[in-house]
């Protein structure tokens, strides 16, 4: 496989889960900078230009509830999760526990096979 | 500062104008809050600032990101729209070579390339006509939101697809076209002198043959008949041992009736004043007799080929 078809797959993987991680992070209210340090600290590393328009879209979509603040001699958009989105957040949680749980035997299977035939 | 303002500028240049207060106002509060960050290790140079900007992305791109381009045909679309666009393309060739056809057969010094040249000109025009008119059709459609095809798609039935064919079967709507335009354009020829005032007529040099129009005149119920089952190859898109056979039969009568015609010498008589000195009428005749046997090799050949995919056909 090569790189640029590896960071395709990655890339493809992620943007369904990035949704997750940002409705999940939004419980409590964040603006863009602070929402991506907490991603970064939580692990997921994500550029700016696909963060922000990302919180944009599940904003339009309804998904998030959005206000401007004045903080620090500077307005800033905080973005909360609205009603709509918590429905939406504990669903896509329980598929994404049971998605996780099926991955993790899958790919365990595929471990022991590998291990086996070496 | 001055490269964010810039920046962000760049931005909204690309930005529908409804949107680009709110985004850049959005998109500027970010970049601040990312510099301020970096400034808390000291004092931010240019390029420090620059290294963030391009992090960022190029300024088309993350407005592409912020309101991504709408595609101008929906993709659930497409197979409809190139349906479009092939029936819309045949019909408007199969016109131009009537157009065409009567415009040759009209002038009384018309070059075969003069014909040719004025289809392809003529056919090129519509087609850019056409193809915008279809492009935009569908385009208005697809801002909306909406999908033409959106309905078909739920109502189908697994038990109303078609049998599995091999590819040959699927009848392309090229040689449908390109058929009814032949076709057509014999019309035409044929039965120009219902069509032709008496100057165009008396104005050619070379004519057929009393005979031979005759001949020609009696055949054009069969070229009737290739139009209908032109239409019914349209309809039907797939080739069924009905069509196949249908098909065998006129491309056997065209065959037969070309060959029989290029013994039927007298082919061609002059008419008023002689060919300019270039050629004889009998040299004329002969190169068109050598002409009708070749050409009555491709509706044998067609013959022959869809006779083996009947056998092919019956026995599956």
């Amino acid at each position: 496989m090569t790189s640029s078809q590896l960071v395709k797959m990655r890339l493809e993987l992620r943007r369904g889960v990035l949704v997750l991680a940002v409705l999940g992070l939004l419980k409590q209210p964040h603006y863009g900078y602070s929402l991506r340090k907490q991603l970064q600290d939580g692990g997921i590393d994500i550029d700016e230009g696909t963060l922000y328009p990302l919180v944009r879209r599940l904003a339009e979509q309804g998904l998030l509830d959005s206000e401007w603040r004045q903080a620090e001699g500077r307005e800033r958009r905080y973005y909360q999760l609205s009603s709509s989105g918590a429905e939406l957040l504990s669903q896509l949680t329980e598929e994404w526990q049971q998605l996780n749980g099926a991955l993790a035997f899958l790919l365990g299977q595929v471990t022991d096979e590998n291990t086996e035939e070496n | 500062m001055e490269l964010v303002d810039r920046y962000i500028a760049a931005v909204q240049r690309e930005l529908p104008e409804d949107k680009r207060q709110e985004i850049s106002r959005e998109l500027k509060a970010n970049i601040c809050d990312q510099l301020d960050a970096l400034a808390e290790q000291g004092e931010l140079s240019e390029s420090q600032i620059a290294a963030v900007l391009k992090q960022m992305g190029h300024p088309a791109q993350v407005a592409w990101q912020f309101v991504p381009p709408s595609p101008i045909v929906a993709n659930e679309d497409i197979s409809l729209f190139k349906y479009t666009l092939y029936m819309v393309l045949g019909v408007l060739f199969v016109l131009q070579v009537i157009g065409g056809a009567t415009q040759w057969l009209g002038a009384s010094e018309g070059s075969l390339l003069g014909f040719l040249l004025h289809i392809v000109h003529g056919f090129i025009g519509d087609a850019c006509f056409a193809f915008t008119v279809i492009v935009l059709s569908f385009w208005s459609f697809s801002i909306q939101g909406k999908s033409i095809s959106a309905g078909c798609s739920k109502d189908w039935q697994p038990q109303q697809l078609p049998k599995v064919a091999p590819s040959w079967q699927h009848i392309r709507f090229s040689d449908v076209f390109s058929d009814l335009a032949t076709y057509l354009f014999l019309l035409m020829v044929i039965w120009s002198s219902v069509w032709m005032s008496a100057e165009q007529l008396a104005a050619r040099s070379v004519i057929f043959s009393v005979n031979v129009q005759q001949l020609l005149q009696w055949f054009s119920p069969i070229i009737l008949l290739s139009i209908l089952n032109s239409f019914w190859q349209l309809r039907r898109q797939v080739w069924t041992e009905t069509l196949l056979l249908t098909n065998m039969g006129i491309n056997l009568a065209y065959a037969l009736f070309l060959v029989f015609l290029a013994f039927n010498s007298p082919l061609l008589q002059v008419q008023g004043s002689d060919l300019n000195g270039l050629f004889t009428v009998q040299q004329l005749d002969k190169w068109l007799s050598h002409a009708l046997l070749v050409t009555a090799l491709f509706p044998s050949y067609e013959c022959i080929r869809d006779l083996l995919r009947w056998r092919k056909l019956i026995a599956s």
